[in-house]
């Protein structure tokens, strides 16, 4: 299995009136190709702000820390994110080698524009095909997808589709250009459920048939462990708990992934109560000191919580939490 | 496209149906006016020293057909008046058509005018403004809007003509020099009247302006916070592609309908400055009308010109949107 993509020390501010706020803090990971990634985590979490930096499509102040790398594998050679500068550079992160699809396709579909126009828009921007070609290739990705009678979808606008045909007509955009990497931003959010699990089977297939990599972006941990091969969990812009989705599932070591599946309802025993985290995620603009998660931690340990970053340490074998739990080094200081 | 003829014809009967309404209405306000033109026309021969009897009064009401009903009346007012017959103005014994001749389209050409200044200049501006980050230039546009929303039409013109007598001689005011006045339209007339016509344009243009600056610079600026243009910019479109395809192509409904609206606002500017600047058109013609000689026939004539092209534009808007706007094209075809 080859490498992917490896983010290493990703860290991204925002300069506001009220100061510089840490949206993403020191994150670093790793997909390989054919793989699906999970990236689980709250509202505010920095997640889709994380998707995004790998596209560099972050606001104008946002402001990237130095020591940010961010390398995309491609056939031809190692691609360095951080260093692309002009639009033109970019095309192969925007929509290239890297396609982006959303939690609302009707918002992220031009409301003016039809389908097909902007579909045959990204199929001229990114390879060399007549117009002719891109419009052949279009209504044969959107019947790839399932939507019925494609060519007339084609012609149409997104208001005039379904919800779950929008969202498929959405990937069928995504993937005309042959990316090797689809970010898929709360893809499902937005759909009734038996849709949901349609373009969760429709996402599957295409990665074995195009053998690419998934960064799925949820809060629904329900989502992840039938898609996912590997979670990171992210807290207040940092990553608290990676691993596979079997370990992270089914041992969960942070106290904070923990509390995310304790809140999850269950069908099995409908009179249990639910139990959700305590407290509220922080403001950006007050990070607690040491542990982020410490404010809220239901297995605080002591002023080492509060006062010290936890690093990373391995449970097993590509199962990794950020928590002094788990920091024997820590201990014997 | 038969749907399309349909939807065409169904705004063209609705504005023809408003057209109708608005007369019904200046018509009515021309009927409360206490005194009809008889007792008018004959009071002033009155002053002018004849003696008038109340059986002369009854006489001219019979001869202008006073004396038939109301509503009677205003059919055959509105009839004539699609026809383009106003009959005759009441005070002055003169056939509107030739009292209004040309000085209608003159007026209508002005308002167009300062209407088309308006948005050449907003469009870009408001892109400009709506797009940069520079906040000299962004506060900069901001002070000389609000000064052009704040400042009144008619204090402008004063303060232009005041600076222009006392540095040049010359109070810039009127739209043709005297010798042009009567003379029949040829080249050295028009220059005459572009030279004259630039500054009522420039004045009414000026606030409507700075408003439509403030439109074009909203309603792009939340499109461009909309996530499609996050998506397209995902998709690889950029630069001007994407300002011009994405927000900017998706804030021009909105700017089309808010067009009929800004002709409205200068029409109602229009006879103030007009007064001010000495224009011989038809808005100084009607406040002329209304507030000095009470002639009726005269101002319901005007008015009825001015809606009919507030209607007129925006009948066309209406079409215009159709034509551009898919969602609003679609609820029309089904």
């Amino acid at each position: 299995m080859s490498r992917l993509i490896d983010v290493e020390n990703l860290t991204l501010q925002f300069d506001t009136d009220e100061g510089r706020i840490t949206a993403v803090d020191d994150v670093s990971f790793s997909l390989d190709a054919g793989k699906i990634m999970g990236l689980v985590g709250e509202s505010g979490s920095g997640k889709s702000v994380t998707a995004k930096s790998l596209m560099k499509l972050n606001p104008r102040n946002a402001v990237y820390g130095e020591n940010t790398k961010i390398t995309l594998h491609l056939d031809d050679g190692p691609v360095d994110v951080m260093s692309l500068q002009n639009d033109h550079e970019m095309k192969v992160v925007r929509g290239g080698s890297i396609s982006l699809i959303f939690q609302e396709p009707m918002a992220s579909f031009a409301p003016a524009i039809s389908i097909g126009d902007q579909m045959i828009e990204q199929l001229l921007i990114h390879t060399s095909f007549s117009k002719s070609q891109a419009k052949e290739v279009s209504i044969e990705m959107l019947d790839r997808v399932g939507i019925s009678d494609p060519s007339m979808r084609f012609s149409q606008y997104a208001f005039e589709l379904s919800g779950g045909m929008r969202q498929r007509a959405m990937i069928a955009m995504a993937l005309s250009t042959k990316p090797k990497l689809l970010i898929a931003d709360e893809p499902t959010t937005a759909l009734d459920v038996t849709i949901q699990a349609q373009v969760i089977d429709l996402m599957k297939d295409l990665v074995t048939e195009f053998g690419m990599g998934i960064i799925f972006i949820t809060h629904d941990l329900g989502v992840i462990a039938q898609t996912a091969d590997n979670v990171a969990v992210m807290y207040l812009g940092r990553l608290v708990e990676q691993g596979t989705v079997r370990d992270v599932i089914r041992s969960p070591a942070h106290p904070y992934t923990r509390g995310l599946l304790a809140a999850l309802p269950t069908l099995d025993d409908i009179d249990a109560p639910l139990t959700p985290i305590p407290g509220d995620i922080p403001s950006p603009l007050e990070r607690p000191s040491g542990c982020v998660y410490n404010t809220r931690c239901q297995e605080f340990i002591g002023p080492r919580c509060s006062a010290k970053v936890p690093v990373f340490s391995q449970i097993d074998a590509g199962h990794a939490a950020a928590c002094h739990l788990y920091d024997r080094a820590g201990d014997a200081e | 496209m038969v749907q399309f003829l349909r939807f065409a014809t169904l705004r063209a009967a609705l504005a023809f149906f408003t057209l109708c309404l608005v007369s019904f209405i200046v018509f009515s306000l021309m009927e409360m006016v206490p005194g009809d033109c008889a007792e008018r026309y004959l009071a002033f021969k009155n002053s002018q020293g004849a003696m008038i009897s109340i059986a002369d009064i009854e006489f001219e009401r019979v001869r202008l057909g006073l004396h038939k009903p109301f509503l009677q009346r205003w059919a055959t007012w509105l009839f004539n008046a699609f026809q383009g017959e106003f009959g005759d103005s009441c005070i002055l014994r003169l056939n509107i058509n030739q009292l209004l001749g040309q000085k209608i389209w003159l007026s209508i050409g002005i308002c167009l005018g300062s209407l088309v200044l308006a948005y050449a200049i907003a469009i870009p501006v408001g892109i400009i403004a709506a797009t940069s980050r520079n906040p000299f230039l962004n506060n900069g546009l901001r002070l000389v809007s609000y000064l052009g929303l704040a400042l009144p039409n008619f204090l402008l013109a004063l303060m232009v003509m005041l600076f222009s007598t006392v540095v040049f001689g010359n109070s810039l005011t009127g739209l043709f020099s005297p010798e042009f006045r009567d003379a029949p339209w040829n080249t050295a007339k028009v220059l005459d009247f572009l030279g004259h016509v630039w500054l009522p344009v420039f004045i009414l243009g000026w606030s409507a302006t700075a408003f439509a600056i403030q439109t074009v610079r909203a309603l792009l600026s939340d499109e461009i916070g909309k996530l499609y243009v996050t998506a397209a910019a995902a998709r690889g479109v950029s630069g001007r592609r994407l300002l011009m395809r994405y927000p900017a192509r998706h804030a021009l409904s909105p700017i089309i309908n808010s067009l009929g609206f800004d002709l409205n606002r200068i029409f109602n500017e229009l006879p103030i400055v007009a007064l001010i600047l000495t224009l011989t058109e038809a808005g100084s013609l009607l406040i002329e009308a209304l507030a000095r000689s009470n002639d009726q026939q005269l101002a319901g004539a005007i008015i009825f010109f001015l809606t009919g092209c507030i209607i007129a534009i925006n009948f066309i808007t209406d079409i215009v949107l159709a034509l551009v706007d898919p969602r609003i094209r679609r609820s029309i075809l089904g």
